[in-house]
Formats: C-alpha cells, sequence, structure tokens
C-alpha cells in the first residue's frame, strides 16, 4: 500500500506516475475501461467515422449511372421510400442526371465523379460499397439508426458498444470521442450509452456551429486559477481523500472511495495531456496543407480530420467526426438545390484526402478503418420535379478504408438507376456487423442483458460481409 | 463449405435410389431446387444454421406449415405461393434472398417446381436450431414467486427480543440470526439527521440541526420533513423518475412539452396532499375517465394522463403506421415497468421467452392504446401530441373571455389597417399595377424568374406587362409534367416570411398551379390560380407566411404538373413577418403618405404579441383521448405492422386474471378497466413493486434489487415475507407513501450504522454478506445529481425555493415550430430553483445530470446509474457552477463567522454544513495549513483571503464524503 500524500508530496510534477501506478491497480481488478481483447483477433484496431450528415448523393459521387444521362428528364415511376411509407404506392419521377461528370481512377479503375477530386486520386484505397440500404427515412430516425440500429427504441450508441466491448486503448484519453456533434437529429443519443453503464458514454469534442480550433473536452480547465494554485488544491483533495479513505478502511465501502479518488487522477491526466493533443499548433505546415487547414472552405472539417488523427494516434478507440449542423435539413440535405453538394463537397474533399494519405504516411492505416457515410442516400430522380433530390434509404454509397477491408475494390450494385440496392445488399445493420467483425466482435455475442433480456447492436438481424474483408 | 455439403447429399440420394430409376421430379429437385435452397436459403432458414421468421426450407414439412406468416408455398400455384411473392422483389416488405436477388433463371427454376406439384423427397426433420420459435412455451404463472396472492405473512421469533421496535425489524432479525448474523451498532446521531434530510427531503441539514435527538424529538423532526414542501418535492423527483418525465420529446426532431410542468406539479401536489398512490396510478392511466367532483379535480385528473403521452415519440417518423404501434409499445413497457416490474415489450414479436406474457397478452393490452388516441392525427409530416384545455375557476374564464375580445377587436383594426395600406399602396405602390417594376423597388427578397433555375421548355415573354424585371415565363400550356422553376432566396436572417408570387393572369391560365415550399418548419404542397388578376397590388398572391433560416435549405418551386391551360412564372417574394424589415422602400412620389397608416399597424401588432404573450392563457395539458371508435388490435407478426394475423380481444395479462374487475365494453378503450386491473388489491405486483422501490430509496437496495423487473429474469427478493408484509400494510393504509416512509424510518434497521464502531472487526460479517443483503449495516450511499446540486446550493445560500410552476416560459411556445427546438438547443441553464424544475430536455440536459447517475430519461429510471465517472471530477473541478457557488458560500461564511482570526469556526461549520460531521484532527489541520501557505503572488491583490475559502469549499465540494450518505 502506497501513501498518497508521500508520492504527491515526494514528485515535483509526478500526479502523472503516480496515476499509472493506480491505473495499473486497477486494470488487475478489471475496471470497466481496461483493454482487452475482443472475441476473436481484430483486423482493426480503431476507427475513425467520417459522417455526413443530410444524405450524400450516390449517384453524384461514386455510384457510375449512365442510363441516368440517357434518360435524363425522362418521366418514370419509382418506389419513391417517402411516399411508400406515406402512402404504400410509388409514385411518377424525372429522372435527373449526375451534376458531376464520371471517370474511371487509378489502377482499380473505379468510378468517381469530380464531386470529390482529391478522393478520386484516392480511389486504389477505398473500399466502395454500393449495396447500401437503411431504415428511416427522414433524417432522424435514419441517423438513429445509423448511429445505434434503432430508428426510434433507445439503444446504446455503436461507439458505446465498441468501448463497452473492447475497453479504451489508452490511459489519457476516453475511449469514444465524437468532434463536433449536433444537437439535432437524436443529438446526444447518437452517441450516448443508453442502458449501457455510464463509463461508455462518448466524449463530445466541441459542438457543431461552435469553430473546430475551440472544440475541447468539458471542464478542462478552471482559467481562474494559476497552475500553482491548481496543483495546491489538488494536493489538499488528495490529502482530504487519503483521511476519508482512512475512515471506510475495512468497512467494505473503501472501494468506491478509492473509485472517486482515482477518476480525480485521471481528470488530472486528461486535462494535462488532452490540449496537447488537441492543439494542432505543432503539426508542420505541410500537415496543415494537407488537412486544407488556413484555406477557408476547408479549415474547418480539416481540423477536425487532424485532431481525429492525432486521437487515433494516442489510442482512441472510436472517432466521431461530424460534418452537419443543428437544422432539420442537415447540410448535404439538397431537396432544393443539389449545385450546393459542392460546397459540402469542398469542405471535406480535400480534407478527408489527406487524412487518408495522412494515416498511410504514418503506417496508421494498416489498423485504423476509416468508414465515409451518411445515413442514407438520394433519389436519382428531382424532387417534386425540381432542381434537387430527396431522401433514399434504399440504395446507396458507403465507402471504408484501412484495417481489414480490399482495396480498391467496388462491391454491390444498385439498379440501373441507381435507386434500389440489388446486389451486394449490405443494410446498415450488415455494416455495424461488419464493423465490429473489424475490430474483433462478433456483434451475436456483443451482448448486454437489460430489463430482462439480452440487447446487442444488430438488434436479431446482420450479417458480416465477408467479401469486402480482405 | 456448400459444394461439399451437396456432394454428400447426392452420395446420399445416389445410394437411396440411384439415379437411373429417378423420376423426373426428383432429378427436377435434386439438380435444380435442392442446390438452389441449400445456396441460397438455408442460411436462414434451415436447423443447421437459422430458422428466422420461424420459417424452415430444408424439409417438406417446413414449408408447408410455414413460418409466422403461414405456408411458404402452394404446390401447382405459384403466383399464390408466398415463396415466389418473396423471390421476385415484388413485394416491398417481403424480399428474398434479403442480400442478392435471384437471377431470372433461378426465378423460373422454382416457379417451375411450384408449378408442378413442388415435389419433396425431403420427408425427415432434420434436427432442431437452437433459437426456433417460442410459441407455447411461455412460463406458467404458478411458478413465478412475483405472481402469487400476496397475503400477511406471521411475524417470526427471534432471540434478541429486545433489539426490534417494528415487526420489520422482526423480520430482518430473524433472518440474520438464521444466517448467525448480528446487526451492528445504531448509527450516531449527527449521521442520522443527515441521513434523515437527505432521505426525506433531498437536502442537507444545517449546521445547526445535528444534535442528539431523544425518540419524541425524533419523531417530531420526521413528522416535519414528511410535512414539508421539500419532502414532496424530493419523492415527487422519485416518481418522475419512473414516469420518464421530461419537457421534450427528444428523438429525431426535438419538441418541447409546453405543458409538461403541469405533470410535474401534479405529482408534487399529490404526494404533498397524500393522495393514495393507488388513485394516482388510476389517474395517470385514465384521469380522463373518471368522476371529477370538480373542475380542479377534473384539471387534476387531466394533467394526470399527460404520463401516457411524454414518452420519447419521434413525431416524425414517416410510416405513421409504424409510429402508432412504436408509441404504444413505448406506453405499455413504461406501464409495465414503472407499475408492474414487468418487461411487456419481449412480447411484441413473440411469447415471452421467461415471464408469463404472451403475444396475445401483449396485443390484448395493444387494442386499449390503439383505442386510445396519443396523436392529434396519423397523417400529419411531423406528427403532435393533444393538448386538451383544462377547466379553470371563473375567474380566471373570465379573464380569459375578456382577453379574447380584446385580441379580436385588435385583430379586425390590424386587418382594416394592412387592407387600407395594401389598397393604398396597389394604387401608389411602387409602379401601378399593370407596369414593370424592378426587383430593386420591392421590399423584401425578390427573386425574378431570370434568377431562377428552370427545368424544361419554358419561353419568355414581355406581353403581360405587369411583371417584375424583364419579364417572365410561360409553357405554352404544354409539356405538362416537364416544367419547373425552382426559386432560392437568399435569407439574411432567420424569421418568418410571408412567400408572395407574381404571375402574368388571363382567363387561358390554369387555375390550379402546383407549388412545393420547403421552409424550415416542413414542406407544403399548395396551388394558386393564375385565371385571376392577383389579388394583392395587382400584381402578388400570398401562399402564407412560414419560418426561413439563414442560409438555409428552403426554396419555393413551381410546376406545371397535372395543369390544365397556360403556367406562367414571374417573380418570388419574401417579406419578413418584421414590420421594420418589410417596411417599402419610399415611393418617390409620394414619400410619406403612408406613414401614419404604417406606424398604427406596427403598434397593432406589437399590442397584438404583447397580448399573446402576457398572461392569462388557457391552461392546457397533454393528454390522451378516447378514439372515436375502439377496437381490439390484430396480432403483429414478429412485430411487423404489415404482417397481420388474427385481432385479439382487449384485456389484460391472462395469467394474472383477477375476479371482479369489468369487461372492457365494445365503446371503450379499455383505459378504465386497464387501471382498476392494475391497482387491484388482489394484483400481485403492483403493491409490491410499489414498497420495493420507497424501501430502495431509503436503504439504497430493494428487498428485490431488480427493482425494475420482477420476472424470471429480475432477482428473487432476500426478505419476501417482509416484502409481502409491507406491500399488505400498504394497501391496509390506504397507499399512503407518507405513512410508509414514516413507518421505516422509525425502524431499529434503517437506524443502523453503516461503518464498524471503533475497534469493531467486520471480518466475519463481510464475509458471510459482502453485499449486506440481509442488511446487518445500512448501506453507504451515492447522493444522486439532483441531491448533489440542491446541497451545493444549500450550503452556497443561493437556492432559488419556488415551489411549484412552470420553468421554461410556457406559453410563448408553440410546440410545432422549430423555433422551439432553438429553445432546447440554446436554452440557457441559469435558474437556481432546486434541481427537479431544470428544463428536462432529453437532447440537452443540465451539465450536472449529464455527469452525474441522471441515467437516460428516455426511459424511466428504477434506479440511479452508480458510475464513477472521469467527467464527474472535471466537472468539480473546472465547471463555472461549482466555482460561483464555491464563491458564494464562502461570502456566506465570511458573514456567518466574521472573525477571520479565528477560523476554528469557520472550518467547523463548513464541515458540519457540507459533510454533516465536524472534521477530525487531521482535516483541520491540513485545512489550517491550506489557508495559512503563503499567497503565491497574485493579479489581483483582492483575490486573498476569501479565495482560499472559496477553494477550500470547492474542494470539501470535490471530495468522496461529500456525495456519500453514511
Amino acid at each position: 500500500m502506497f501513501n498518497r500524500r508521500h508520492l504527491l508530496k515526494s514528485t515535483a510534477c509526478g500526479f502523472g506516475s503516480l496515476a499509472l501506478a493506480a491505473m495499473s491497480q486497477l486494470q488487475a481488478s478489471g475496471p470497466p475501461l481496461a483493454g482487452r481483447p475482443g472475441h476473436y483477433p481484430a483486423r482493426a484496431k480503431r476507427v475513425i467515422f467520417l459522417f455526413m450528415a443530410g444524405g450524400v448523393s450516390q449517384v453524384d459521387s461514386f455510384d457510375y449511372k449512365p442510363r441516368l444521362a440517357k434518360e435524363n428528364g425522362n418521366k418514370r415511376s419509382f418506389d419513391d421510400a417517402r411516399t411508400v411509407a406515406k402512402t404504400g404506392k410509388g409514385a411518377e419521377q424525372r429522372v435527373m442526371q449526375s451534376l458531376w461528370e464520371f471517370r474511371q481512377r487509378g489502377q482499380s479503375g473505379l468510378w468517381a465523379s469530380d464531386l470529390f477530386p482529391h478522393l478520386a486520386e484516392r480511389m486504389d484505397e477505398l473500399c466502395v460499397v454500393k449495396g447500401m440500404h437503411t431504415e428511416g427515412v427522414a433524417h432522424g430516425p435514419a441517423t438513429l439508426f445509423l448511429h445505434t440500429g434503432t430508428t426510434n427504441f433507445i439503444r446504446p450508441s455503436m461507439g458505446s458498444w465498441i468501448s463497452y466491448g473492447l475497453g479504451t486503448g489508452n490511459d489519457n484519453l476516453p475511449s469514444f470521442v465524437s468532434i463536433s456533434p449536433s444537437l439535432g437529429n437524436g443529438g446526444p443519443r447518437n452517441y450516448g450509452t443508453a442502458f449501457l453503464p455510464p463509463v461508455f458514454q462518448g466524449t463530445p469534442l466541441g459542438r457543431t456551429g461552435l469553430a473546430a480550433s475551440e472544440a475541447t473536452i468539458k471542464n478542462l480547465s478552471n482559467p481562474l486559477l494559476s497552475n500553482e494554485s491548481r496543483n495546491r488544491q489538488f494536493a489538499l483533495l488528495q490529502g482530504l481523500h487519503q483521511d476519508q479513505l482512512q475512515r471506510v478502511a475495512s468497512s467494505g465501502h473503501q472501494e468506491a472511495v478509492e473509485a472517486v479518488i482515482q477518476s480525480y487522477e485521471l481528470a488530472w491526466r486528461l486535462q494535462n495531456n488532452a490540449p496537447d493533443v488537441l492543439d494542432l499548433a505543432g503539426e508542420s505546415a505541410a500537415t496543415q496543407q494537407l488537412y486544407g487547414i488556413g484555406d477557408k472552405p476547408t479549415d474547418n472539417f480539416g481540423r477536425q480530420c487532424l485532431m481525429a488523427r492525432r486521437l487515433a494516434e494516442s489510442g482512441v478507440r472510436y472517432i466521431q467526426v461530424n460534418y452537419t449542423d443543428n437544422s432539420n435539413n442537415p447540410a448535404w440535405d439538397q431537396h432544393g438545390n443539389m449545385p450546393k453538394h459542392k460546397d459540402h463537397a469542398m469542405a471535406v474533399d480535400k480534407p478527408v484526402a489527406g487524412l487518408l494519405q495522412d494515416l498511410k504516411q504514418r503506417g496508421l492505416l494498416e489498423d485504423t478503418l476509416v468508414w465515409f457515410g451518411s445515413e442514407f442516400g438520394r433519389t436519382p430522380y428531382a424532387q417534386d420535379n425540381g432542381t434537387g433530390r430527396d431522401h433514399n434509404p434504399l440504395g446507396f454509397t458507403q465507402w471504408l478504408a484501412g484495417a481489414g477491408v480490399k482495396p480498391g475494390f467496388s462491391y454491390g450494385e444498385t439498379d440501373e438507376f441507381g435507386h434500389l440496392a440489388i446486389a451486394g445488399k449490405i443494410h446498415m445493420h450488415d455494416m455495424h456487423a461488419t464493423i465490429l467483425h473489424l475490430l474483433g466482435l462478433d456483434h451475436e455475442r456483443l451482448t448486454f442483458r437489460h430489463a430482462g433480456r439480452d440487447f446487442r447492436l444488430t438488434d436479431v438481424h446482420g450479417n458480416v460481409v465477408k467479401e469486402i474483408l480482405a | 463449405m456448400v459444394m461439399m455439403r451437396l456432394s454428400f447429399l447426392m452420395a446420399c440420394f445416389l445410394a437411396a435410389g440411384g439415379p437411373a430409376g429417378a423420376s423426373p421430379a426428383l432429378e427436377f429437385f435434386e439438380d435444380k431446387v435442392r442446390p438452389l435452397l441449400i445456396g441460397h436459403c438455408y442460411e436462414c432458414h434451415s436447423a443447421e444454421h437459422k430458422i428466422k421468421g420461424g420459417l424452415r426450407l430444408d424439409h417438406q414439412a417446413g414449408w408447408e406449415t410455414g413460418g409466422d406468416s403461414g405456408p411458404a408455398l402452394k404446390p401447382g400455384d405459384p403466383a399464390g405461393s408466398l415463396l415466389l411473392r418473396a423471390v421476385s422483389y415484388e413485394d416491398r416488405d417481403l424480399k428474398m434472398p434479403p442480400r442478392k436477388k435471384l437471377s431470372a433463371a433461378q426465378t423460373t427454376i422454382l416457379q417451375e417446381w411450384i408449378a408442378s406439384g413442388a415435389f419433396d423427397p425431403r420427408s425427415e426433420v432434420p434436427g432442431d436450431a437452437a433459437n426456433g420459435p417460442t410459441n407455447g412455451k411461455t412460463l406458467p404463472a404458478g411458478a413465478l414467486w412475483s405472481f402469487q396472492p400476496l397475503a400477511a405473512p406471521p411475524q417470526p421469533s427471534v432471540k434478541q427480543v429486545t433489539w426490534p421496535r417494528d415487526p420489520i425489524d422482526h423480520h430482518i432479525l430473524a433472518v440474520l440470526e438464521e444466517a448467525e448474523l448480528a446487526p451492528i451498532q445504531d448509527a450516531p446521531p449527527e449521521v442520522l439527521v443527515r441521513r434523515l434530510f437527505f432521505d426525506l427531503t433531498g437536502l442537507p441539514p444545517g449546521a445547526g440541526d445535528l444534535t442528539a435527538l431523544g425518540p419524541e424529538s425524533y419523531d417530531t423532526l420526521v413528522d416535519r420533513l414528511i410535512g414539508s414542501e421539500a419532502f414532496a418535492e424530493r419523492w415527487g423527483q422519485h416518481w418522475l423518475d419512473i414516469t420518464r418525465f421530461a419537457e421534450s420529446s427528444g428523438g429525431g426532431r426535438t419538441l418541447p412539452f409546453k405543458d409538461a410542468w403541469r405533470f410535474r406539479d401534479y405529482v408534487i401536489k399529490s404526494i404533498h396532499h397524500g393522495v393514495p398512490v393507488d388513485q394516482m396510478i388510476r389517474e395517470h392511466l385514465a384521469g380522463d375517465l373518471l368522476d371529477a367532483p370538480s373542475g380542479a379535480d377534473r384539471a387534476r385528473q387531466l394533467s394526470a394522463t399527460a404520463f401516457l403521452a411524454l414518452g420519447p415519440t419521434n413525431y416524425e417518423e414517416q410510416d405513421k403506421g409504424v409510429l402508432r404501434m412504436d408509441i404504444i409499445d413505448e406506453q405499455l413497457e413504461t406501464i409495465g415497468r414503472s407499475f408492474m416490474g414487468m418487461t411487456i415489450g419481449c412480447a411484441r414479436c413473440h411469447d415471452h421467452k421467461f415471464d408469463p406474457v404472451t403475444t396475445r397478452d401483449y396485443y390484448a393490452l395493444a387494442g386499449i392504446f390503439r383505442s386510445t388516441r396519443t396523436l392529434r392525427d396519423y397523417t400529419s409530416n411531423v406528427a403532435h401530441w393533444i393538448d386538451r384545455p383544462l377547466p379553470s375557476d371563473p375567474a380566471l374564464e373570465k379573464a380569459l373571455h375578456q382577453k379574447e375580445q380584446q385580441l379580436a377587436s385588435l385583430q379586425t383594426e390590424l386587418k382594416q389597417t394592412t387592407a387600407l395600406i395594401k389598397k393604398r399602396s396597389a394604387q401608389t405602390g411602387p409602379g401601378p399595377a399593370g407596369q414593370p417594376v424592378q426587383a430593386k423597388d420591392l421590399p423584401g427578397i425578390v427573386v425574378d424568374d431570370s434568377a431562377a433555375t428552370l427545368v424544361g421548355p419554358w419561353k419568355p415573354s414581355t406581353y403581360f406587362p405587369g411583371h417584375v424585371g424583364k419579364g417572365y415565363v410561360h409553357d405554352e400550356g404544354a409539356a405538362k409534367g416537364t416544367c419547373t422553376a425552382t426559386f432560392l432566396p437568399q435569407i439574411p436572417e432567420t424569421g418568418r416570411y410571408e412567400v408572395r408570387l407574381s404571375y402574368a393572369p388571363s382567363p387561358n391560365r390554369a387555375k390550379k398551379v402546383p407549388v412545393h415550399l420547403l421552409h424550415a418548419d416542413g414542406e407544403e404542397d399548395l396551388t394558386f390560380d393564375q385565371s385571376i388578376t392577383p389579388p394583392l397590388e395587382g400584381r402578388f398572391v400570398s401562399l402564407g407566411t412560414f419560418r426561413f433560416e439563414k442560409d438555409g435549405a428552403g426554396f419555393i418551386l413551381i410546376s406545371n404538373e397535372g395543369t390544365a391551360g397556360i403556367v406562367t412564372v414571374d417573380a418570388v417574394q419574401l417579406l419578413p413577418e418584421n414590420a421594420a424589415l418589410a417596411a417599402a422602400p419610399p415611393h418617390p412620389e409620394n414619400p410619406s403618405a403612408e406613414a401614419p397608416l404604417q406606424d398604427r399597424q406596427k403598434q397593432l401588432q406589437a399590442e397584438i404579441k404583447k397580448l399573446q404573450t402576457t398572461p392569462p392563457f388557457q391552461p392546457e395539458t397533454m393528454g390522451v383521448e378516447e378514439d372515436a371508435a375502439p377496437a381490439d388490435c390484430a396480432v403483429h407478426i414478429r412485430g411487423n405492422i404489415r404482417n397481420l394475423g388474427p385481432a385479439v380481444p382487449r384485456g389484460f395479462i391472462s395469467s394474472l386474471a383477477i375476479p371482479g374487475i369489468p369487461a372492457i365494453p365494445p365503446d371503450q378503450s379499455g383505459r378504465l378497466q386497464l387501471a382498476q386491473w392494475i391497482t387491484h388489491p388482489q394484483n400481485p405486483l403492483t403493491a409490491r413493486v410499489m414498497v420495493n422501490r420507497v424501501w430502495m430509496h431509503l436503504f439504497g437496495e430493494g428487498l428485490v434489487r431488480s427493482v425494475d423487473n420482477f420476472g424470471v429474469t429480475g432477482e428473487p427478493p432476500t426478505h419476501p415475507l417482509l416484502l409481502d408484509l409491507l406491500a399488505h400494510d400498504f394497501i391496509k393504509d390506504g397507499w399512503s407513501l407518507k405513512k410508509l416512509v414514516r413507518r421505516i424510518v422509525r425502524t431499529r434497521t434503517w437506524q443502523l450504522a453503516s461503518l464498524p464502531a471503533p475497534e469493531a472487526s467486520w471480518s466475519t460479517r463481510l464475509a458471510t454478506d459482502p453485499d449486506n443483503r440481509l442488511l446487518w449495516r445500512a448501506n453507504r450511499r451515492r447522493l444522486d445529481a439532483h441531491a448533489l446540486r440542491d446541497a451545493i446550493l444549500t450550503v452556497s445560500g443561493r437556492m432559488d425555493t419556488t415551489f411549484l410552476g412552470p420553468n421554461v416560459k410556457a406559453g410563448s411556445i408553440d410546440a410545432n415550430s422549430t423555433e422551439a427546438q432553438t429553445l432546447e438547443y440554446s436554452y440557457v441553464f441559469a435558474d437556481l430553483r432546486r434541481s427537479l424544475y431544470a428544463p428536462a430536455f432529453r437532447n440537452r440536459r443540465l451539465e450536472i445530470f449529464e455527469h452525474f447517475d441522471f441515467a437516460d430519461i428516455n426511459g424511466p429510471i428504477g434506479q440511479r446509474t452508480r458510475g464513477t465517472i472521469v467527467p464527474q471530477a472535471l466537472y468539480f473541478l473546472n465547471h463555472p457552477f461549482i466555482i460561483e457557488q464555491s464563491r458564494a458560500a464562502a461570502t456566506r461564511l465570511a458573514r456567518l463567522h466574521p472573525e477571520s482570526a479565528e477560523p476554528h469556526r469557520r472550518i467547523d461549520w463548513l464541515w458540519r454544513s457540507l459533510l454533516g460531521r465536524p472534521p477530525t484532527p487531521a482535516e483541520h489541520r491540513q485545512a489550517l495549513e491550506f489557508l495559512s501557505a503563503p499567497l503565491p503572488p497574485s493579479p489581483s491583490p483582492s483575490a486573498s483571503e476569501e479565495d482560499r475559502w472559496s477553494q477550500l469549499i470547492q474542494t470539501l465540494f470535490a471530495t468522496a464524503d461529500f456525495r456519500f450518505l453514511d
């Protein structure tokens, strides 16, 4: 048994080493966040999920459909998801061709449009899945489905499930971080634990609408105190805790007090370490440029992506980077003005391509899975015969890159118009199952008993998509 | 794998018959059908892998019986066979195989097979899969302890006869003696007082309350605390927890519940006035159907039914059939868990795997809520709950009537004034009607057709002179359904705008021109008539006023779809509702002729707005209504709304039949009967669940530790006889919460210490019963987030003690507008009322609730979660609320004990106020050291002594002992 106060006084800035000792003790007795192996060997150690809120149009980006150009302007009957949900019937719609030119790229010859020019140069690294389909026709339900596997019920988010399954990959930082999340479309539920223990809650970094340069963890510092006062106050807290621990010695209540003491030690290390991890100033000018930092259209998302790489390096298990806003028609939701997709593509294209390149050159892409996608796609026809596209949960594209997935690979397809997934179909449940699989988790065995039954992220569904695994 | 399996099967086949003698039907099956089934269907429909939807395709009887949806094949009738429908991908809800459609050739094989009679040699049934359907395997009710009838148990005998004070103590002691354990010493007085204050009121005792109490003064204190408003607030919070109270919907598009506070007030008042718990439950479920002696009774009973409407509903769900069943599911799950400790929701898709609840029971209950209206309608794009007007007293009625009249007269005048202004501006407006006008000369945001996105063969024209800009476009009355014009106005400022359209009128124009409008709160599909002269200024027609967001996605789309006659498109004008922004540019010829009229218009608008946003308001509550046509609900196979089985008569859990409960009349929903069934003295669950909840709040753990789950997967009671005694006496005492609490806190058991006496050893006890299941001592408990924050505000002296009433400004909130979401997203939690009044938004919590065990307010919370997490530590170290309240407490301390030269009294006061005990000598010494250490150089000289006290106080708030209750 070591004496905390003694240690505190004997080391000048020594809370770190003290906490390390405490940490190893904690891990020995198995705290919920201690790192642990999954059900089988993992291909990926961590995930960076780039969430494109609102719905990127697949037929304008990665799912090339020549027939759209041939039939541009023609009226045809489509099973429009919204109309079907409301009326049970399809409707006449006007076919609308892609606004951007498609070409085959790289060695793999994967198709990509000019919407994402930088990403188009990295197609050989992407595993593009074109047969995605999901639940929920409106943003709220579909966004919740993407994050929690249900449109309406209260369930843990994917990052929380993964933290629950694998614990944290580091001693200084949370295991699950969401950068600049939105309050809308489910808000905190998208990084919440629901009935899982609160320790698996996602930690928000900033929030959407706040500049990424301001994004940080809540309550990380007390600006009113000098460093010296801060240290003195913390030493007093440690000292008082030592006495409080004595009061409950051999009463069976010590563990609860120990847990509180340890939470302060970890907090102390977090407030000493996190600012460094989140501070991008130490990155070279070349790296910053790679992410588009400093250029107005890309600065904000570039910072988010670079922060994600730094968190990945520091061992954070699940990092979500949000491109969104707080409105009911978030970001990519171009119902009336398809050309506006270009503004959003401008904002994310270079940062995401930069992230891929940076991860690769640092060897991080080997064990990091990058996942890019929206809650649903968009229709290949004009909404109300206008100049925008409506939501389409029935067939859309996402892509993966990095650990464990085939690079330069395209899987699955939609019909000739890019509307309905018809082959290599991947339901969102399947995507969840596959990502868990890559992390070494069996989605059918990752369960938690609550209210009398075992719950899982994929409910009673989901199949691992083996075809895309490297 | 598949290939190997296949050749093995072929080998069996060869051995059995040999190809020479095989019939063509058999050959066809083995060559074509079997490989196809194995390759594409077995993965989910065979005993070897999985049996989804109850369907097996690995033997003949499998498809003959079929799955949940019935037989899969009709031999000889491909068109009538479910299997063929599934593989054809024609049915939206039944597409198999789910990942990839079969090729046309493969589909043809199946079609031929079925057409030719579906010969199938597979008569043997392969081994059972583990996850088959559970139908018929549900547990019988008799096997579950909690379903046993309730009876008063005999009082057990004990050896240590002087120890018990109440029969409760007899039960505890008897079990302890059987385990050869003895209860420890009684708690010291100051521990008992702190425990009593927090448990009964959720607030800490003052430094001066910590005195020893004799039996009489103890009882007096108990009665005083139970009678206090703080008691009703504390126990009201417990009730709000299990009823998943919240003030917004959360979910996709969160909507604030403007009247939810009335439910909170109803709960607090009911507890304060001692309304029996069974009556409260009946009011929650059927308050609108109960007799009410007075208007006030009617108002409180209606407010109680908000319980059914307060769930985390996703009003935006587009499939309203799904939404309707999801709401019912949430209601059943909440009722089941909160009042009966049953997980009813499991039975939505299959018979309950563990508990005596069948799918039939589920849909019998669902029929009750399907016959109850929870939404205004089941068609709106974003659905809405029901606001029910509350009866109010005559004085308020009169005031409301007066206000209405006043409003009506102001509105009439405004209408007249506006009409007059419009009439004059039509005469003298920017360019007379019938003459071209430039967009820049018009007020508001004007988008000309030349700036619109035009799709289809529009033709430009200037034939009709009264246009905006250089001209307009028209469709020549042809190419119907191919022309659209999309206007994307640049919105400078978020707000409400009147949308107006300009067109070139003529009798040969289309009469029903469709307009699609996307605004910040949703979408509109409207039509307007171009064959008449534009009603406004001879130039515009108004489509109404909508909210648009700055730089938002809003647009106006005009189409010629389904029109007869020529469609013209000229311009769109958006006039800000705010009159100041809308002011027309001064007309050169007549600069200020309308100024006085416009002034009056503005004045009237302001007066109306003021009147609308100041009390009195018509009080409303969220609630439910009986459906006009109550009906039984069909079983939804696997919970799917498009796969219906037979209807089930409305009713309750069949294994818990209680004699004397009236049948549900055909013209009623059955809520009233359900309420009677749940609160019937012979219902074995409700009273047990309720007393167990009270026990849990007073001891930290329930006698049944799984407080929300009295089913097979829950824990059995540690003291079944005691639980029954409590439940029995609870019913006998008229379901009185106050009597029950009073009785328990007077027991010897409740008054045990939680820490060992000096020199005492607990090793035997800890070894025998480390979890204290037998209650040989008191548990050391955590204060929940509410108690923590309220204790901090008590110490700082800053608490606003307003009892009852709303906290978010009601009346000014239109719950169906997204301004209401902005209200939640940008809400500043600044008030210092008790924590239960803090706006309980689902997407945005008061921060301390995010970190401390508040759990998820989307569902009933039987017991707060108890994690110790890092954000809690960061909150105490750095959050402005803690820092501010520490400073306030330091100021208060300096006022109470001005003699700073003698810090001893201050330190003593602090420890008593924060931790409910005097400091130990070691603590005292540390505090003194901290206070007397040399001050670091500080930029501000006044940042001195009080700062140190405030840092000491903050540190005490941060310590473990502040958040634990001995």
